[in-house]
């Protein structure tokens, strides 16, 4: 874990509330990513990125296509080594990691939801939750005791044993998020989780993301959604490959009051 | 990791089971000819060592080239020669005559013999009665020791012929009643097994009296006993020496039971060639089948792969799962292999006649398994190469 405790970087200076200061899970520094496309044609996603996160942030990463933030979330999830810089995941460097070492940040300290779900059609829900658990090796009782308690987390109990084509979309992305969860990760990273999801059901999940958050975990969602984003605390917008804006949100969206979703 | 991979691979397998089983059809048919052919040779081995053990001695056959005018004949000389070796010789000569029973007639060897020829051919074992004693050779007396299949041919349908009548006709049209005292069982193993052996032994001194003509002391054939302990190649090699000063140069044969028994020894190892070049071109065939399959399962599964290993899955784990997978493919086919031999060699000890001890040793079972495991091994390493070398963001993000 961090031991480098700083203020979270705002760029609103208007910000009347200092943030106390709080552990650093992301501190990326000058983070380049080139893709060669054969011969002398070089993408530039990423140009010098600078991005720092806390633990218990609550961030929505937000830019236009091609403004480097789906190359941003790979690098922030270990599925990808920037060009150049400095990537520290709590404290430790992954940017240099090979594949070995990557994946096991990936499988210890990251947490992702993918828009499209990304489960295992053969596998129940619980054996989808307890993947990540098989990969860093626990043993079956534990696993499934501790997948049972993340299914259980997302109000999922009595879906434990249907297969992802028995659940709806809505409660896939809840057995997404509880795999996720699973794995008690530093981060969560979700990638447009509510993009296949009709408001309503994206609504339940975005509840579930803000109950999650209240427990303080570190949450970055990425979306092109302005109403997804104003769930979270802060939207930091990508552009060109460098963090355009890092904004305090300060009227968050909140659940809807009826009280029935979530967890 | 290693029995959650066994898991996913029998998923996958069993997910598809038409495609696998055609995969595995290729492993199947080269193990079964791999395994057949091993074990065809060893029970066919098997077979003649039980033979020869049943024989308990072991045999050479001395025979004039038949038809040769610079041929003759072996004469009582020439067993009195060959008399000083550690030998028996069965006195032996025979003839074609018809036997009749009622409405039957049938053609068939007689042969004059001593009444001490099951003790030197150990080939002789009486199904019913007995064989004629010395007294019935000094006598001369009108006995018969049917064949199996003569007895079979001439009391069809009779359970037991002792005590009853032939009339043997020569070509020289002397007819004469014999008693039948005795019915041979068929000689056991390859030797008795295609022979049609429609014969009968009488005393020589009853062939003699019943069939003029035949001159006394000459003998076309000599059947010779050897102990077991005794080399038969030493034994043959005096008895050549002995011959050959007494009789003209390349007047006559030796043939040994080893010598028919290389000759079926050839025929097994052109079958297992023939087999073994079978399993070799099926495994090949079906390792192909196997690679092509591994590599439609990658690509069908890359999003697996790159969630998987977005989730943590090191190359060497999906290495290792698709490893396993290959070869749970091939050891399936392999066993199947193995049963399908297993009931095919079952078949043929069961049917034919001369291969009457089923062998199959287990480290024929651990060969063939062994051979389907490296198959899958071989053919399936690289397309879980591939699985493990691809990009997890690639492979997530493939339709």
């Amino acid at each position: 874990m961090a031991t480098d405790k700083v203020a979270s970087v705002h760029s609103r200076v208007d910000d009347p509330a200092p943030m106390p200061a709080r552990e650093l899970v992301i501190r990326a520094r000058n983070l380049r990513k080139v893709y060669r496309l054969g011969g002398d044609v070089a993408v530039h996603a990423l140009r010098g990125l600078d991005l720092d996160v806390v633990t218990g942030e609550y961030a929505a990463i937000m830019g236009p296509s091609g403004s480097g933030k789906s190359t941003l979330l790979q690098i922030l999830g270990c599925l990808d080594v920037p060009s150049d810089g400095s990537y520290l995941l709590s404290g430790d460097e992954v940017a240099t990691l090979d594949e070995e070492g990557l994946s096991t940040i990936r499988n210890r300290r990251i947490g992702f939801v993918f828009q499209a779900y990304n489960l295992l059609p053969r596998a129940n829900a619980l054996d989808n939750v307890a993947l990540p658990l098989l990969y860093r090796g626990i043993g079956l009782r534990a696993r499934r005791e501790r997948a049972r308690e993340a299914l259980e987390r997302v109000g999922l109990a009595d879906r434990m044993d249907h297969r992802p084509n028995e659940l709806s979309g809505g409660q896939k992305q809840r057995v997404a998020i509880a795999r996720a969860l699973a794995a008690d990760p530093d981060i969560l990273l979700a990638d447009e989780p509510t993009g296949n999801l009709d408001s309503q059901t994206g609504q339940e999940i975005l509840t579930l993301f803000d109950v999650l958050h209240g427990e303080g975990r570190t949450i970055l969602i990425v979306t092109h959604e302005a109403e997804v984003a104003e769930h979270c605390e802060r939207i930091i917008r990508i552009r060109d490959g460098v963090v355009e804006s890092s904004e305090h949100v300060t009227t968050r969206r909140r659940p809807p009051s009826n009280g029935d979703t979530g967890a | 990791m290693f029995f959650e991979n066994v898991k996913t691979a029998l998923e996958a397998l069993f997910g598809n089971r038409l495609r696998s089983l055609l995969t595995l059809a290729g492993v199947v048919i080269g193990v079964f000819a791999v395994t057949t052919t091993i074990s065809l040779g060893q029970i066919a081995t098997a077979g003649i060592t039980s033979e020869l053990q049943a024989f308990g001695a072991q045999s050479i056959f001395v025979a004039r080239i038949p038809n040769d005018p610079n041929s003759p004949a072996f004469s009582d000389d020439d067993i009195e020669a060959l008399g000083r070796l550690p030998i028996e010789i069965l006195q032996q000569r025979s003839t074609r005559v018809w036997a009749v029973v009622g409405e039957t007639r049938a053609r068939l060897v007689l042969n004059g013999t001593t009444a001490n020829a099951p003790q030197i051919d150990r080939t002789i074992a009486l199904a019913q009665g007995r064989f004629f004693d010395s007294g019935d050779e000094q006598r001369g007396a009108p006995v018969i020791v049917l064949s199996a299949d003569a007895a079979e041919e001439l009391f069809e349908g009779v359970p037991d012929p002792v005590g009853r009548e032939v009339l043997i006709e020569t070509s020289g049209g002397n007819r004469s009643f014999y008693t039948v005292i005795g019915v041979k069982q068929r000689i056991a193993g390859a030797l008795g097994a295609f022979a049609n052996d429609v014969s009968g032994d009488v005393p020589m001194e009853s062939l003699f009296r019943d069939v003029p003509g035949l001159s006394r002391g000459r003998y076309d054939f000599l059947p010779i006993t050897i102990a077991l302990d005794r080399d038969a190649s030493v034994i043959e090699q005096q008895v050549r020496a002995i011959l050959d000063r007494r009789r003209p140069p390349d007047s006559y044969q030796v043939q040994t039971v080893e010598g028919a028994l290389s000759l079926f020894n050839t025929v097994t190892v052109i079958l297992q060639a023939l087999l073994g070049g079978i399993g070799a071109i099926s495994l090949l065939v079906g390792g192909i089948g196997i690679l092509n399959i591994m590599l439609v399962s990658v690509t069908e599964r890359t999003r697996e792969i790159g969630l998987r290993k977005a989730l943590g899955a090191k190359p060497a784990t999906i290495l290792q799962q698709f490893l396993i997978e290959a070869v749970m493919l091939t050891v399936i086919g392999g066993v199947l292999g193995v049963a399908l031999s297993v009931a095919s060699l079952w078949t043929v000890v069961a049917v034919v006649p001369f291969l009457d001890v089923f062998v199959l040793n287990p480290w024929v079972i651990a060969l063939a398994l062994g051979v389907s495991v490296a198959t899958g091994v071989v053919f399936g390493v690289w397309p879980a190469r591939r699985a493990a070398a691809l990009s997890p963001i690639e492979a997530l993000r493939y339709e």
